[in-house]
């Protein structure tokens, strides 16, 4: 069993944007790079994921939360100036470009409405720690028993430090399934599935 | 360069939009039940095998119903009336939670500042009222002698832009040039809180 304290996350919403600008070549080539940094597996299909030619489209939200909009489909999200982070639609396709961290089954009701993830729920049986992870590192939270990832994290101390000290908060909750940022997703993704149908037709 | 990574395909719900294997910890389970019957029936299998119970019961019922009008003619109608109910019961059920949200009429009014002493004031929502944006906007921009123009956003529906203040005579315009649109359904958005208009 999972003990959590809720924490407040960021809460997203169409509503919410306060800016959108579609960003500079230069700029455009530094978020490519950082990304292609952060996520090396991701290097083959980068090209199709942000295509040079294409507009890359920076949102800001409130709450320092920044997200990458490429052809009108979230692709990345940032927090203030941390990593650029995929989103959960963009990391069940790939579902390889992050180190992978899983709970165990008592923690998911948790996670899914926003807990952070304490260290309990990663060393219990049920949980996977991939042991090269140091702390403030972007990790997927898969969950036992589940093929995909339910959570994307941000690691508050090293992989040995949560195996060892087993308490308190180990990842915090960046972007789980079903909050705003989902919801805004799968919204977009369910009107490009119609108009792709109506266009096959 | 290294081998290309194909995207791999996850089923995703289509009641709650989780994938499939999440429904279970979604919103409501109850809802996804009969979809994921019919899209993921391998995933659950106590599901499969709850409906078959039921589908058990179903039959046995209306055999007992048959026997008990003692005719084919009248098992067809109470079949008939058990499958309009049911659609009856999905239509109640779709405007609830966020797609009835999404599908509210109401126009939103919102100033934001430029430039220190000059500002916009944006109208979305106009064309949940039936009301051609094109036209409106010029209409807007006739009354307030400013520039109005339709703008679309990347991520965003429509919505029209208006060149300076003109927050408190835009609810009378807006009533009076189109009497489809009810005061009380115009909001402004003063300091991100929505706020009602009359």
């Amino acid at each position: 069993m999972l003990s959590c304290s809720l924490f407040v996350n960021f809460r997203f919403c169409l509503e919410e944007i306060s800016s959108q600008n579609q960003v500079k070549a230069s700029v455009q080539r530094r978020i490519r790079q950082s990304i292609q940094d952060e996520y090396p597996g991701l290097e083959t299909v980068l090209e199709d994921l942000l295509p040079k030619k294409s507009p890359l489209i920076v949102v800001k939200c409130p709450n320092h939360l920044t997200l990458v909009v490429v052809n009108n489909v979230p692709l990345f999200f940032c927090i203030r100036d941390g990593p650029y982070m995929p989103t959960l639609r963009l990391l069940h396709q790939y579902p390889n470009i992050m180190k992978r961290f899983q709970v165990d089954r008592g923690a998911i009701k948790f996670v899914l409405s926003g807990a952070n993830i304490m260290c309990p729920g990663l060393t219990s049986p049920g949980g996977v720690l991939d042991e090269e992870v140091d702390a403030e590192r972007p990790v997927a939270i898969y969950a036992e028993g589940k093929q995909h990832a339910l959570a994307i994290g941000f690691t508050k101390m090293s992989a040995k430090d949560i195996k060892s000290i087993n308490k308190g908060i180990g990842v915090d909750n960046m972007h789980y399934l079903n909050d705003g940022l989902w919801k805004v997703c799968s919204l977009l993704y369910s009107f490009e599935m119609q108009s792709g149908l109506i266009g096959s037709q | 360069m290294a081998e290309k990574l194909e995207p791999a395909k996850v089923l995703y719900c289509g009641v709650c939009s989780l994938p499939a294997e999440y429904c279970e910890f979604g919103p409501d389970f109850g809802r996804c039940k009969p979809w994921l019957l019919e899209n993921a029936p391998d995933l659950y299998p106590d599901l499969l095998k709850e409906a078959n119970e039921k589908a058990v019961d179903n039959v046995s019922d209306k055999l007992q119903s048959v026997g008990i009008s003692s005719g084919g003619a009248d098992g067809a109608p109470s079949s008939a009336q058990a499958g309009g109910t049911s659609k009856k019961e999905e239509v109640k059920r779709l405007p609830g939670g966020k797609l009835k949200k999404k599908d509210r009429q109401e126009v939103i009014i919102e100033k934001v500042v430029r430039n220190k002493r000059k500002c916009i004031t944006i109208v979305k929502g106009l064309e949940l009222f039936g009301i051609k944006l094109s036209d409106a906007s010029k209409k807007l921009g006739k009354k307030f002698a400013t520039g109005a123009s339709v703008v679309k956003g990347p991520t965003e529906k429509e919505q029209i832009d208006v060149q300076g203040d003109i927050i408190y005579d835009i609810v009378e315009f807006i009533t009076d040039t189109w009497p489809d649109v009810p005061e009380r359904s115009i909001f402004f958005i003063e300091d991100g809180k929505k706020v009602q208009a009359a």
